[in-house]
């Protein structure tokens, strides 16, 4: 890799020539030779990488920005129909309502997630008995599939042997028919992500933790500094960078959150719990407009790099 | 020279003739000559997707005693299975069409192949000796409408879903009715005597389920009880939203929140047992399958379902199911349609149809000891003429999935009947005119 970065360029290497002792000229050809075959294996290592992403990613993003201009169906060719697919979603209310419950559950389950995931992680690093088991327990949402997660959550909200209405019923709460009733259903939704979610999130920040330099902590209680104050004075600042690092890709997740709503609510009731990539998945594979889905996609990418640049912008200025 | 010219003329004319001879052979294939002659002479490999025979006991059937029977009749045909359930057979179907690897013979449910078959994925079995005319003597004409497609038969049903209504007699008595509803005012009397609610007002027993069932067949099987039809008889509007549809919805948004006969989220369309089979429902529309649950959980209950055809300006019975098609780009035709044949005939079809307390869809079986033994398929199969079916337009799929959101932001009370209908139809109808 240094040698790649260092070969010079075709300007410089004409006026190095001349700069150069003509004993010495004969050993210049036999290095260029040298690294063009340095430049060859590194393009040669590479290229899997590079065939990779250009066909699994490169070629579908660019057929996507292609199809969502075309009415396709699968059954027959795509037509161009311009953006009329665009037009068509600016007026969609279901699409629109998908939009907004996306928001919504990317308001709350990001930050309530981290926060809850931070305080986690700082209770797990510090020296406790069976301080691993705690960590394999908050963890194990995170590898456990959605959908088997997604069906535990339905027992636990049913209205009539649900744990939580059972629990509720204790403390002389009326129990709720939780993703029956509109009120309800995204908040239950909401819930299932922001448990599912501190597991990964607690993991990177108990890595950040670690790298924390203890003398700070050390200094600061030799002047005298509570717990609370050392969370809030050196944790959290030091944690800054992993911060954004979960913020980004805990939004990016947000919104590409599909599992639970299609196992505990289907989109319902009356599209209550409906996200963009449920709207996705229902034009694709419901109605057979692969166009409209395209389009769909698109917005969803556009919404997700507007937010990965702003996060980037902020990350930036705060490493500056 | 001469000897070795003659040697190699007869030998490049036997090539010809093998070849003609195989060409012909192939010929006929493809025109279906051998499909329904059986033997030998059907050959290949064809993939089967299925909806049915879920679960290690459908595959147990299929795998075990259907396809050796199969094969015993046409050795030289090789199945591969793919399992899927009704939740996920349309994302097969789109993903298969679009890798264009279609599966030679696909089951699909009542409404689903008028748009496949439009769309060019579905053989004509029409051109291939299955006519309406062979079939109207074995089914139904409704039935066999369903799987017609522009006059010709692109589907041969399986088996039948129906919805209509069951009430528990043990329960009814003891509110003093001696038979279930026969009008939608007796209904709503009824329902409002036979609802029990706690001293704090919780529900423990509605006198008429409607939430057990998927929004949208609930809603259609009051549309036809209402006198109402999903579209018009070209099938070139919705008709839903007419006074009939209108009415329909009114009367069961009405049930909720005028008469309080069932509360919102007091049951659902997966609840673990049916609030019939538990007691929490007097009465209730429902699945045929029914019957086979409360052989399982609660067989002393079997004696107290009594069905009802729920009247209103007509009688109001649904009735879905699974149908067998053929790809119309299948390599192997006629193996594929030896498959299709098979798995609809009587045999196969009431085994398939017994697995999962489903109505058979063809007539004969009405004495079979199955539908015999089983009240509410002898019931569904007695009263298939007066039942009638969803789907027609190509674009029902679309909109199929439309009507569950529109029902239930009327039942929330999210908007008017006559609001959330018209939406839906306004929805329907830029989908069928696209």
């Amino acid at each position: 890799m240094t040698d790649l970065r260092a070969a010079p360029s075709n300007a410089s290497r004409t006026s190095d020539r001349a700069a150069v002792p003509r004993a010495l000229r004969s050993a210049a050809p036999r290095q260029s030779r040298s690294g063009r075959k340095m430049r060859r294996a590194g393009w040669l290592m590479v290229a899997p990488s590079i065939a990779h992403i250009g066909l699994w990613t490169a070629i579908p993003v660019i057929a996507t920005f292609a199809l969502s201009l075309t009415d396709y169906n699968v059954f027959s060719a795509p037509r161009w129909i311009g953006l009329e697919n665009y037009v068509e979603i600016w007026g969609d209310p279901t699409f629109r309502k998908a939009t907004w419950n996306t928001v919504v559950y990317t308001f709350w389950t990001v930050p309530v997630s981290m926060a809850i995931a931070v305080v986690i992680a700082v209770a797990l690093n510090q020296k406790l008995k069976l301080q691993n088991w705690y960590r394999a327990a908050f963890f194990l949402p995170q590898v456990t599939a959605t959908v088997a997660i997604a069906m535990v959550w339905l027992w636990i909200y049913n209205p009539q042997q649900g744990l939580l209405n059972a629990a509720l019923a204790v403390v002389g709460i009326p129990g709720q028919a939780w993703l029956a009733d509109p009120d309800w259903a995204l908040w239950g939704v909401i819930l299932v992500g922001v448990w599912q979610g501190i597991g990964i999130k607690m993991l990177i920040y108990i890595a950040a933790l670690q790298n924390i330099d203890e003398s700070l902590y050390e200094a600061a209680s030799i002047d005298g500094a509570s717990a609370v104050r050392k969370f809030f004075s050196i944790t959290l600042p030091m944690l800054k960078p992993a911060t954004f690092f979960v913020f980004v890709i805990s939004i990016i997740g947000a919104f590409q959150v599909f599992d639970q709503v299609y196992v505990l609510t289907d989109g319902g009731p009356a599209n209550s719990t409906t996200m963009m990539t449920y709207e996705v998945y229902r034009s694709a594979f419901q109605n057979f407009r692969m166009g409209m889905a395209s389009a769909q996609s698109v917005l969803l990418f556009a919404f997700l790099l507007v937010v990965t640049l702003v996060s980037r912008r902020a990350t930036r200025s705060d490493a500056e | 020279m001469s000897t070795r010219t003659t040697r190699g003329k007869t030998a490049a004319m036997s090539i010809a003739a093998a070849l003609a001879l195989t060409l012909t052979a192939c010929a006929s294939d493809s025109q279906g000559a051998t499909t329904t002659t059986g033997g030998g002479e059907v050959s290949g490999e064809v993939a089967l997707l299925t909806p049915i025979y879920e679960g290690t006991e459908g595959q147990r059937l299929l795998e075990d005693e259907l396809l050796p029977q199969f094969y015993e009749k046409y050795p030289d045909v090789k199945v591969t299975v793919d399992y899927t359930t009704y939740n996920k057979l349309n994302e097969k179907l789109t993903t298969s069409v679009a890798s264009g690897l279609i599966p030679d013979v696909m089951m699909m449910g009542v409404g689903w192949v008028e748009g496949f078959a439009e769309r060019g994925v579905l053989a004509d079995l029409s051109e291939r000796g299955i006519t309406p005319e062979s079939l109207e003597g074995d089914y139904s004409d409704e039935i066999v409408r369903a799987g017609m497609w522009d006059g010709d038969v692109y589907a041969v049903p399986i088996m039948l879903d129906t919805r209509f209504g069951v009430a528990r007699m043990d329960l009814l008595r003891e509110a003093g009715y001696d038979a279930p509803p026969t009008s939608w005012d007796e209904l709503l009397e009824m329902s409002e005597a036979l609802t029990i609610r706690a001293a704090d007002g919780t529900l423990e027993r509605t006198g008429f389920d409607i939430l057990s069932l998927d929004p949208r067949q609930m809603f259609e099987t009051m549309l036809f009880s209402a006198g109402g039809d999903l579209f018009t008889e070209d099938l070139s509007a919705p008709a839903f939203n007419s006074e009939a549809g209108v009415d329909a919805l009114q009367f069961v948004v009405d049930l909720v929140h005028e008469s309080k006969v069932e509360d919102i989220g007091f049951s659902s369309a997966n609840a673990d047992v049916n609030p019939l089979i538990s007691g929490r429902a007097a009465m209730a529309i429902t699945h045929n399958s029914l019957w086979t649950q409360t052989e399982e959980a609660a067989p002393e209950l079997l004696d107290q379902l009594e069905p009802f055809v729920i009247q209103g300006e007509a009688p109001g019975m649904f009735f879905g199911g699974t149908l067998a098609t053929m790809a119309k780009s299948s390599k192997n035709p006629a193996a594929a349609q030896a498959l299709l044949e098979f798995l609809a005939s009587p045999g196969p079809a009431l085994a398939a149809n017994e697995q999962r307390g489903n109505v058979p869809a063809l007539t004969e079986l009405l004495d079979s000891d199955y539908v015999k033994g089983n009240r509410l398929v002898q019931f569904a199969m007695e009263n298939l003429d007066s039942a009638k079916r969803e789907g027609g337009p190509s674009q029902w799929l679309e909109i199929r999935a439309e009507i569950k959101p529109a029902v239930e932001a009327a039942l929330l009370r999210q908007k008017t009947p006559q609001e959330a209908l018209d939406d839906l139809a306004a929805t329907a109808k830029t989908a069928m005119d696209r």
